[in-house]
């Protein structure tokens, strides 16, 4: 059934602020449900509450009270951020733009009665829902290990406890110890975060445990800004890290949590860290939903809504749009273009045409900061590049310590573009 | 002993029988060594000659080929002046063979793999593919013209890969619509393939066979952008507040609404003036920073004048 449009902004003006309603449906406020309180999620609920200016009644759900932002996770790693650094609360999504933030995990979806159901019993009904759940495992990508292995072997792929754990088995290396890294297939959210992550280990190794060393199996024959990361590697950290690729049994990788030990093509290592990232998927609820194909949600690139219901978005690393990579910077963007379409369709705001970017900024030692970029527009396929640059190998050090400090201006410009 | 003897005896006769024979086999080499060499002299005296001629054939063929380039340019001329007349008859839109919206999308993959057939018989491509007739075609986009190693390509696409040619989804395009236009001397003998809905379809089953720009960001662009020509009045161009607001959300990634301005500057209650200057220098790639070349670079005037009217009051 269609909204009625005019009659929603009739009523709104007649009543002035009226009371949360309790119901949707076609009478009262429409109402947006957001689930998944990240960088798709808190953009797209803010900023359909900051221009609705309460014509849209927005809810978010996101089981943490604390989110850890997964984007500059890497940093704590290597000790240039701390873990508080990274927090964020949404108590200004609520205070200051009226957003209903429910913490509590969404298990369901009933997209014929327009509901959400929530872990703590309750229903949400909606006019459109927006899914950005980011990623989940896939079972069995990487052999002897599952989720149930994730603390002897942790993925730290979530920023949050994870990644503490992992800052505290590292410093816990004994010295000439080895870390290991399972690097992910694609694709996978963050292109160039393991090689980060990779380097951040190195710069905390060589500073407290230089004869330790760093193994990394990988299945995937080239990977974002290899050029730059191995030019990196060999200036900062020479003979520290090795990387296997698929040209030598890289794909062919299993693990032992119990022995801790990880199997290269049949080449046995005993290690003493071992971090493992497994191949990913939309995270759970877009499964749920029913709005997955295979491990992703294909998305409309205009708007962002699904393939499968065009009264459902999915927003960042779950979707399948095309070009952008998974990763936050995405996520934030698609998210802009998902509000303003959903509320064009809920109001009769004007709806803008839909631009795309990304920029990934990484950072391999103290003051080597890298970035790459690209702009992207809504094709009748999909989301595709138009134009895009990269660091060049050999750059000034200037260069590269204004990149870096331009990483940290972006850090605080897109997380107070998320929460407020 | 008596044997020992003997045998003794026997070996110096060999060895004054050997030692004639080596002498008698030296003074034959000798002269088979003199005959050979004259006949090495007659033949480099023979080569010398030859190779006179090749040079000689040579020139005569460069010339050949710079009157072949000379009657191309004229034909061309010729087909401009006639099409600018015709364009001038029927300027109505003809946007289909207008070269900036021939490749605004990327198409159909599915029927690409069909017209994909028609190349087949000499190049392949996908898991294993090996170079045959023709190069193989993994990872073509963003590769530089005739770099794959082993195969042999003509000197004509190799001199147009010395003067920077790389496989983007413009140059395929123009390539493979007519071969022999595009690079004279190449060996590709195929009609070409006018349409340019079939050309964008194949580019996007070539397309599967590179990198994904979703799995390595810095990967081949699929799309090409819209071009804006830089129009002589653009300061007075009276923006649109409300599409600037709705534009600015791509800023506010990086560039804090309130104003804040750690490692990124702050962009907001600039004169209108100054900031249309500033985004047009970075559009114009005057100003180095790449992310807001890339971000200047695909906003259209009206768009620049519409962030500018909306920055110009913003407070938080």
């Amino acid at each position: 059934m269609k909204l009625n449009r005019r009659s929603f902004v009739g009523a709104i003006a007649a009543s002035t602020l009226a009371a949360p309603m309790v119901r949707a449906g076609g009478h009262g406020t429409p109402r947006v449900v957001v689930v998944g309180g990240g960088a798709g999620g808190a953009t797209a609920a803010r900023y359909i509450a900051k221009d609705s200016k309460g014509a849209i009644d927005v809810t978010l759900i996101e089981p943490t009270r604390t989110y850890y932002t997964c984007f500059f996770s890497n940093l704590y790693l290597g000790g240039f951020k701390q873990m508080d650094d990274l927090g964020h609360s949404y108590g200004n999504l609520a205070s200051a733009y009226g957003i209903n933030v429910v913490h509590d995990w969404a298990v369901g979806v009933d997209r014929d009665a327009k509901t959400v159901t929530l872990a703590g019993g309750g229903t949400v009904p909606y006019d459109k829902l927006i899914l950005s759940p980011g990623i989940d495992f896939v079972d069995g990508s990487v052999p002897g290990w599952d989720l149930s292995s994730q603390n002897a072997m942790p993925h730290a792929y979530k920023a949050g406890s994870q990644t503490e754990l992992l800052k505290a088995q590292l410093m816990a290396m004994p010295e000439g110890g080895v870390y290991a890294m399972v690097a992910p297939p694609n694709p996978y959210r963050c292109p160039p975060g393991p090689y980060e992550r990779v380097s951040m280990v190195a710069h905390y190794l060589k500073q407290n445990n230089p004869t330790a060393k760093i193994l990394i199996a990988d299945p995937k024959p080239k990977f974002s800004k290899q050029g730059l990361f191995e030019e990196g590697w060999e200036k900062h950290y020479g003979g520290m890290i090795e990387r296997i690729g698929p040209d030598f049994g890289g794909e062919n990788t299993s693990v032992d949590p119990a022995a801790m030990t990880v199997d290269i093509d049949g080449d046995v290592n005993k290690v003493d860290v071992c971090n493992v990232i497994p191949a990913m998927k939309a995270g759970r609820i877009a499964e749920i939903a029913g709005v997955t194909d295979g491990n992703w949600a294909p998305v409309n690139a205009v708007d962002m809504s699904t393939k499968a219901d065009p009264d459902v978005y999915v927003l960042g690393d779950a979707s399948q749009q095309g070009d952008m990579p998974k990763s936050g910077f995405s996520a934030n963007s698609q998210a802009k273009v998902c509000a303003n379409a959903v509320r064009g369709a809920l109001t009769d705001s004007r709806v803008f045409p839909a631009k795309f970017s990304n920029t990934c900024w990484s950072l391999i030692d103290t003051n080597d900061g890298v970035k790459v970029g690209a702009t992207y527009e809504a094709t009748d396929e999909k989301i595709a590049k138009v134009d895009g640059f990269v660091s060049q190998t050999g750059e000034s050090a200037e260069l590269r310590k204004a990149t870096y400090e331009e990483s940290e201006g972006w850090y605080s410009g897109i997380t107070a573009d998320m929460f407020g | 002993m008596s044997s020992s003897v003997f045998l003794s005896g026997a070996g110096i006769a060999a060895l004054v029988l050997a030692g004639a024979v080596a002498v008698a086999t030296a003074n034959r080499d000798r002269q088979e060594l003199a005959t050979a060499e004259a006949a090495i002299g007659a033949v480099h005296a023979e080569r010398d000659v030859l190779r006179a001629k090749v040079s000689e054939l040579q020139e005569t063929v460069q010339e050949h080929a710079a009157l072949e380039e000379r009657i191309r340019e004229l034909e061309a001329a010729l087909q401009d002046r006639d099409a600018a007349s015709q364009t001038a008859e029927d300027a109505a839109e003809d946007s289909e063979d207008d070269p900036a919206t021939v490749l605004a999308g990327i198409g159909d993959a599915e029927n690409g793999k069909t017209l994909f057939r028609q190349c087949s018989g000499c190049h392949e491509i996908g898991a294993g593919a090996e170079n045959g007739v023709g190069p193989h075609l993994n990872l073509l986009f963003g590769r530089k013209a005739a770099s794959i190693d082993g195969y042999r390509y003509s000197d004509s696409l190799m001199r147009a890969a010395t003067n920077g040619l790389e496989w983007h989804a413009d140059t395929l395009s123009d390539y493979i619509a007519d071969p022999r236009t595009f690079a004279s001397g190449t060996r590709m003998s195929y009609a070409g393939m006018k349409d340019d809905a079939d050309r964008r379809d194949l580019l996007a089953f070539l397309r599967i066979y590179s990198d994904n720009p979703a799995d390595i960001p810095e990967a081949d662009p699929t799309a090409v952008g819209t071009d804006h020509s830089v129009d002589p009045e653009i300061l007075a161009i009276a923006g649109d507040a409300e599409y600037g607001e709705y534009l600015s959300s791509e800023c506010t990634t990086c560039h804090q609404a309130s104003g804040s301005d750690d490692g990124i500057p702050s962009i907001v209650l600039w004169p209108e003036e100054d900031f249309v200057t500033a985004m047009h220098a970075y559009k114009e790639k005057v100003r180095p920073n790449p992310v807001m070349q890339l971000i200047a670079g695909r906003l259209s005037n009206e768009e620049i004048a519409a962030l500018a009217a909306y920055f110009k009051d913003l407070e938080e």
